[in-house]
């Protein structure tokens, strides 16, 4: 549990490198925001493809709501792939986080 | 008969079916019952999905399959649309549900990662199906670092299996398809996907199945019913026919587990680019090719990406042309031109020691030297994004931006991929590609499209990008691209994979025999056919 502790921040520093601490045999655990946000998100969001989304003090509600939609040319992610208690957790986190400047949108 | 007239009877059957009862968008699109099922029998059969999962995890309405709704794909009808999903967490579940399916006489529609995008994604072949999406199986079941394998349940991700092996210092690979964090090696292999290493034929490193039969058997191909668990993924061929093949492509068994080879990281690795500058030099990069990949000089999947695909997904079609008609080759050209990008740009990498790589390269620098074709390194392209995009690849990197291509048109997010499959000889490439323009052309659509180069054969991969948010243009999309089956068919080139509105009319091009082979192996193994009606054109 205490390297759980920790995940926060590194994950901020090296998203790429974010632990999911999944065990052989084992389903992936409910993932921190900032890791499901590496996972799925940051491929598009910030990297060519989607509009930045950090930083930009989105409305949880209208996040959670892209998310299963999937606008336009987004992927709509079934509650299989981002579970409802990581989406809410998601949703809460994009909204809250500032910019990344390492970041570069469409 | 035409798949075309197969399609429009089914429309028809469509027709005379009950409606669903359920306000809401999906629903309101027409989406139907499958045949001989009432409103009663799938309300039953939910209901007892989620008696078997949770009622989390049953959707059967309009809002909550929102998600399972979503596609690339043209269907100006809605007839793709699922009626409902079900998630099950492990085999037994699998099996449970299967047995209601039978009961109810319901059909299910499985998918692993369910986002086969430009194919479907998690739509079905034919109406009034139930998605069974295995996603939340994503169990990684053994990793052997002596024999580097895998074995995976179709729920797991490359992300998720990347994550596992750099977590524990494993110095293996993966080799993923263009859209990897969010696919996975069960569902891409069982689909007969390919990615872009050595490894990149992903059937050709598959190693054992388990797989649910449609009367609940647990069916475990080659070694895996022996008593040695590890021989399971090291020997594909166990004793007597061999079945994996019949799993994939196919609606005969629910795949539940699958091995797969790893690639060890290898001490050098080396991508590179040729650029040539003119559209028909795509035949004598066929053939200069050709006995450079039969020869494993040249070891991974090949891509010769056209330079529209590769604007396509970085650039928006306003950037490019203000003209409506088909983008020509000239303004593509001097697009790319500017983007430090050949019309055709052809990527290659090798792996290996020092020496290896740098024999090879020396050979395939001097085959290229003969088409007057730019070798280009890393160091030469420097932060190129189309060159980092296919550095990634080749490495089996994990990236997205393949997303773009689906905003090259409007905002609509539209893909439909078209594959037809070819001798690997620069002969079949030119007709092929006045072809394509030339129906692309009539329907209103762009070329964008790559060559792939396997062991012997070409795929040539044509994006059909339109925009989805208007239904015209999505009802062309649909038109273009049966256009496009029927006139590459007739021609002798017919697609290695196609999405699920196109299934029948491409199974029609395989062969009578062919499919009442097929027929008769789904009537056996799935006599009530519950699994996949239409998929792969078997019903």
């Amino acid at each position: 549990m205490r390297r759980w502790a920790l995940l926060p921040l590194m994950l901020l520093a090296a998203p790429a490198s974010a632990q999911t601490g999944q065990a052989l045999g084992q389903t992936l655990a409910q993932r921190p925001p900032a890791k499901t946000y590496a996972s799925i998100c940051a491929y598009c969001h910030g990297h060519n493809v989607g509009p930045i989304i950090l930083g930009r003090k989105l409305p949880v509600e209208y996040i959670q709501a892209m998310v299963r939609a999937g606008r336009n040319g987004m992927p709509a992610m079934r509650p299989t792939e981002i579970s409802p208690a990581e989406l809410d957790a998601l949703a809460v986190w994009i909204s809250k986080a500032p910019k990344d400047i390492k970041e570069h949108g469409q | 008969m035409s798949g075309a007239t197969i399609d429009r009877r089914g429309l028809l059957g469509a027709g005379v079916a009950a409606t669903i009862g359920i306000a809401g968008q999906a629903m309101a699109q027409g989406a139907v019952l499958a045949p001989g099922v009432s409103k009663a029998d799938l309300a039953a059969a939910l209901k007892a999905m989620r008696a078997v999962v949770g009622d989390a995890w049953v959707a059967g309405d309009a809002e909550s399959l929102r998600p399972w709704s979503k596609s690339y794909t043209p269907d100006p009808t809605g007839r793709h649309a699922p009626v409902g999903a079900v998630a099950p967490e492990n085999v037994e579940q699998v099996q449970a549900i299967l047995k209601i399916a039978n009961q109810y006489r319901q059909p299910l529609w499985p998918v692993s990662t369910g986002k086969n995008m430009g194919y479907g994604s998690t739509t079905t072949a034919a109406p009034g199906q139930i998605v069974l999406d295995l996603k939340r199986m994503n169990r990684i079941l053994s990793v052997d670092t002596e024999l580097c394998t895998a074995l995976v349940e179709p729920g797991v991700t490359y992300q998720q299996l990347r994550d596992y092996l750099d977590e524990h210092n494993i110095p293996l690979w993966i080799d993923v398809p263009t859209v990897g964090p969010i696919v996975g090696p069960v569902g891409n292999t069982l689909d007969r996907g390919v990615g872009y290493t050595p490894y990149g034929e992903h059937f050709m490193v598959q190693c054992g199945m388990e797989v649910v039969m449609a009367n609940g058997d647990i069916l475990k191909t080659g070694m895996g019913s022996t008593k040695n668990p590890s021989a399971w993924q090291a020997f594909k061929w166990g004793y007597g026919p061999y079945l994996d093949g019949i799993f994939t492509q196919s609606n005969f068994g629910v795949v539940t587990k699958m091995g797969l080879w790893l690639m060890p990281a290898p001490p050098v690795y080396k991508p590179l680019v040729v650029r040539h500058k003119k559209m028909e030099d795509v035949a004598r990069i066929t053939d200069a090719m050709r006995p450079l990949r039969i020869a494993g000089i040249v070891p991974n999947v090949v891509l010769m990406m056209g330079a529209a695909y590769q604007l396509a997904m970085f650039h928006r079609r306003g950037e490019v042309t203000t003209k409506p008609a088909q983008v020509s080759d000239e303004e593509i050209a001097q697009f790319a031109a500017k983007h430090d990008l050949g019309m055709w740009n052809t990527y290659i990498a090798l792996y290996g020691t020092p020496a290896q790589v740098a024999e090879s390269e020396r050979i395939i620098r001097g085959a290229f030297a003969a088409i007057d074709g730019d070798v280009m390194t890393q160091e030469q392209m420097k932060d190129n994004p189309w060159f980092h995009h296919h550095a990634t690849l080749m490495r089996g990197g994990l990236s997205l931006e393949e997303v773009g291509l689906a905003r090259w048109k409007g905002a609509g997010g539209g893909l439909a991929w078209f594959a037809p499959v070819a001798p690997a000889k620069g002969s079949e490439t030119q007709g092929q590609i006045d072809l394509a323009k030339q129906i692309l052309a009539r329907h209103g659509f762009d070329y964008t499209a790559a060559f792939a180069v396997g062991m012997r054969e070409l795929h040539h991969i044509i994006a059909l990008l339109y925009d989805k948010s208007d239904p015209a243009e999505e009802k062309r999309a649909d038109d273009c691209y049966r256009e496009l089956v029927t006139g590459f068919g007739d021609r002798g080139w017919c697609s290695y994979r196609t999405g699920v509105h196109a299934m029948d009319l491409v199974a029609a091009q395989y062969g009578e025999t062919n499919r009442a082979v097929n027929a008769a192996i789904k009537q056996a193994l799935d006599p009530n056919h519950i699994l996949a009606p239409g998929k792969s054109g078997i019903a």
